[in-house]
């Protein structure tokens, strides 16, 4: 019954997508966006509520095959409010009493301020929403959160429900300690969410967790080095070949450096980077890439794993032209030779231009106007293909109900989690709580007026957005973290620094990865 | 015993027990300690305890429960040639590091002991890479030898020393040595520190009495200065060895390991063993190893110092 008054109640957005289908023509993907300045971040506009039942049009699905900047422009704003309350009260009475414990990466210190605003807005609401659950939220960083789960799930400590970055969630599902879901039970359907996100909250068929917001990278580059090294600004490369080629074009022409190439060892930024490479030339760690994976293979040094090895090794080894750092580099590195006009091209995140902007606006005398010539000069791109697909890693989060045996008391509350997960993963909360930093996971929060106010508000979101189609999670197994953090950049390592050859660096990197497999227990 | 049996004789045969032990010293030293030992217990014997035994199962990343393996991580490590390439790396580290420690800390204590003006300024100022922070040191560091806008290279190649940046921490021969540097300049002070306390020991009169029967610095410092600090050097070394031995924190932050391994010392590898790669059986395994390496050579030098200071007395 609540899925249904939630359907009614989304489909007015079908009549912006009637209004819309005929200009909607499935044109190809605009790479490039143009430099005007764009506003601050700002709180989203109040708007006036609709209740589901107002609504008499029939949902339509958004039509995925159609993903690209102009469709994301055009879909924002066709669903023009929404009324969370209305919508919550139809899967959890909003009179329910109960407790619910809650961990989560909330915001931190050098977050805007708009992500500490909405994140105590979140709370205030929801504390108003569900009056009688007793909340008791505890805000963790990125680097504590792993290891606090681990230890509180094995201590019997665990939290009812936490919200946990798209990759960690397998390990604890594979050991029991996450309790089954079924998205029908928050008032969601498959059609609410990416594929890919969805395939993360599985494990062996079983669906363990609801996706809360995803990203995927986009390609940054300086348009002004572009012209400097004789190329057009306009055309960032289309292929992980012209990539090379361009990057070496940079560091002839202009001694700067063209591509940030990322390789520290037990480091995420790592994978993050150098896999999109992987898949584009049709390798994986296994068969991740594909529309419904096995992970019974390993595909890394197969002939699309060496190809991608070789980009990586002619750009570090034969044309020299990455930062000579690029083997202990983040990508923070990178971020600065950057803004320092010191590279010409790298892989970052939807909200990187938000924080050059922030830099900029510090920044003082000569420095301010280099910063302001730079900002002018940016340009975001989709990631380069290979011969066989485009592809970027599907980043994200999940939220998570942990099992009965794992939780502090023994017992989670299961109308609380419910109640709350529907709230958190709502259209309006699934967008306003990853305002600047990343997409919703409800697909639906993309037909909202929010998502209109963010495209107008954050530069290049709509480049970043676009390229949420082209997102492959990484292999969703539990021996992901090692074979992502450990045997990946082992095996960069390797070949880059010609302890072996390109062809041992891969043998040897899936010969690791089969050994790993072989542990399990059968 | 029947009712009528007066109270005192009843209890009788306990009381000298009681009372001896009271009277004991050592009782009641055991007493004083006993609530640090249910602390300890709890807080070092049972992870220890507990980590040993974890050495002898498989943790699976795919499941909540571990299998007895007996010695099998044990065997798997030391077959490994990535253990024996790391236990290189961590000696490779290690030694130079201490030994560098000596080399700068002791000249400086010897300078420091002398009457120089502006003497505990000079103290003070040696003394600041010890009190910083590990961390914010190994970041300055970091950006001291970064590659592409590090200052050495920056400064090397203005003054026309190198043509290209030294890849001081990017390359597999350069990346040691230049973290040893990094913990010769964070350690040599508490090196200096403690030869700083053990010259206060030595007794003047001796220096002086030597210097007028002819001695010379060289002499007075090898036959008198020397012999006294020899126990102050040895529980540095000591100290230093083991520190380093277990040491972490310079390596992760600044190579994380890498590049290609050059940089894995076993610290790093047991952290990303059990945290990275989830194997935290094999992890146990290794720091029990590792955690009896230690202890063989802390056993060693403790029975060195100790039987040196029998000789002494």
């Amino acid at each position: 019954m609540h899925r249904r008054t939630f359907l009614r109640f989304t489909a007015l957005s079908a009549v912006s997508l009637l209004a819309t289908a005929c200009s909607t023509a499935g044109t190809a993907p605009t790479p490039t966006m143009d430099s005007s300045p764009t506003p601050t971040p700002t709180i989203p506009t109040p708007t006036p509520k609709v209740t589901p039942q107002t609504t008499e049009l029939a949902q339509k699905p958004l039509d995925l095959s159609k993903w690209n900047p102009d469709y994301v422009r055009e879909i924002a704003g066709s669903l023009p409010t929404f009324d969370t309350k209305a919508f919550v009260s139809n899967i959890v009475p909003l009179s329910t009493t109960g407790e619910l414990y809650y961990w989560y990466i909330g915001p931190a210190e050098p977050d805007p301020q708009i992500t500490k605003d909405l994140d105590k807005q979140f709370w205030e609401i929801w504390s108003s929403t569900y009056p009688n659950i007793r909340t008791e939220k505890q805000s963790l960083t990125y680097a504590d959160m792993l290891d606090k789960i681990r230890t509180a799930a094995t201590g019997r400590a665990a939290p009812m429900v936490a919200t946990m970055p798209i990759m960690w969630g397998v390990e604890f599902a594979a050991k029991g300690h996450l309790a089954e879901i079924q998205l029908e039970e928050f008032g969601f359907s498959e059609n609410d969410f990416w594929p890919g996100a969805l395939k993360s909250c599985k494990w062996q068929g079983k669906l363990y967790g609801v996706p809360t917001n995803n990203e995927c990278m986009a390609l940054i580059y300086n348009k002004q080095l572009f012209r400097d090294a004789g190329l057009d600004p306009d055309q960032p490369p289309k292929t992980w070949e012209e990539v090379v080629t361009f990057s070496k074009q940079i560091k002839e022409a202009t001694g700067k450096y063209g591509y940030g190439l990322v390789a520290r060892l037990n480091h995420g930024n790592t994978p993050f980077r150098f896999m999109p490479v992987v898949w584009a030339y049709g390798s994986g760690a296994f068969d991740e890439a594909e529309d419904n994976p096995t992970y019974d293979q390993v595909l890394i040094n197969n002939e699309g794993g060496l190809a991608a090895l070789e980009v990586y090794y002619n750009m570090f080894v034969r044309d020299q032209s990455v930062p000579s750092a690029a083997l202990t580099n983040t990508n923070a590195e990178n971020t600065d030779l950057f803004f320092a006009g010191q590279l010409g091209m790298y892989i970052g995140h939807p909200s990187e231009y938000a924080a050059m902007v922030d830099r900029a606006r510090k920044a003082t005398g000569a420095d301010r106007e280099r910063a302001e010539q730079l900002l002018a000069n940016i340009g975001y791109a989709l990631l380069p293909e290979g011969p066989v697909r485009r592809a970027a890693v599907f980043g994200g989060s999940n939220i998570h109900i942990f099992a009965d045996h794992v939780v502090r008391g023994g017992k989670v509350d299961r109308q609380a989690a419910r109640a709350f997960i529907a709230f958190r993963c709502s259209p309006e909360w699934s967008i306003k709580a990853v305002w600047t930093a990343s997409n919703p996971g409800n697909l639906q929060a993309f037909r909202t007026t929010w998502m209109k106010e963010r495209l107008e508000q954050i530069k290049f979101l709509e480049v970043t957005t676009a390229m949420l189609k082209y997102g492959v999670p990484f292999p969703v197994v539990p021996e992901s973290p090692q074979i992502m953090n450990i045997i990946v950049p082992e095996m960069i390592h390797n070949a880059l620094t010609r302890k072996m050859t390109i062809k041992e660096a891969a043998d040897d990197a899936a010969e690791k990865i089969r050994a790993l497999m072989r542990q399990r227990v059968s | 015993m029947t009712a009528s049996t007066p109270l005192t004789q009843r209890k009788a045969p306990s009381i000298p027990f009681l009372h001896r032990a009271l009277q004991s010293h050592s009782f009641m030293a055991y007493l004083y300690i006993l609530p640090s030992l249910v602390v300890l217990s709890f807080v070092v014997a049972y992870p220890i305890f507990y980590t040993i035994l974890l050495g002898f199962y498989s943790t699976p990343a795919i499941s909540p429960d571990r299998y007895w393996v007996g010695l099998s991580n044990y065997i798997d490590l030391l077959r490994s040639r990535t253990f024996w390439e790391t236990t290189q790396n961590t000696l490779y580290w290690t030694i130079p590091s201490t030994i560098g420690a000596f080399l700068l800390g002791v000249p400086a204590a010897l300078a420091l002991n002398q009457p120089l003006l502006g003497r505990s300024l000079l103290r003070s100022i040696f003394l600041i890479p010890w009190v910083i922070s590990t961390v914010a040191a190994a970041y300055v560091w970091r950006w001291l030898y970064h590659s592409d806008f590090g200052l050495l290279n920056g400064y090397l190649m203005a003054w026309g020393i190198i043509q290209r940046p030294l890849l001081f921490l990017d390359s597999t021969n350069l990346v040691i040595p230049s973290l040893v540097i990094v913990n010769v300049w964070k350690t040599f002070p508490f090196v200096m520190v403690m030869t700083l306390a053990g010259l206060q020991a030595v007794p003047s009169e001796l220096l002086e009495a030597a210097s007028i029967d002819g001695a010379g610095t060289v002499r007075r410092f090898f036959a008198i200065t020397l012999p006294y600090l020899r126990n102050v050097f040895l529980i540095t070394f000591l100290l230093l060895f083991i520190s380093n031995l277990e040491h972490f924190t310079i390596p992760w932050l600044m190579t994380g390991g890498g590049p290609a391994r050059a940089s894995q010392i076993w610290a790093i590898d047991i952290y990303t063993t059990a945290f990275r790669g989830l194997e935290f059986g094999l992890a146990s395994a290794y720091s029990t190893l590792v955690f009896a390496i230690v202890l063989l050579f802390a056993t060693v030098y403790v029975r060195l110092l100790t039987r040196r200071e029998g000789v002494e007395a």
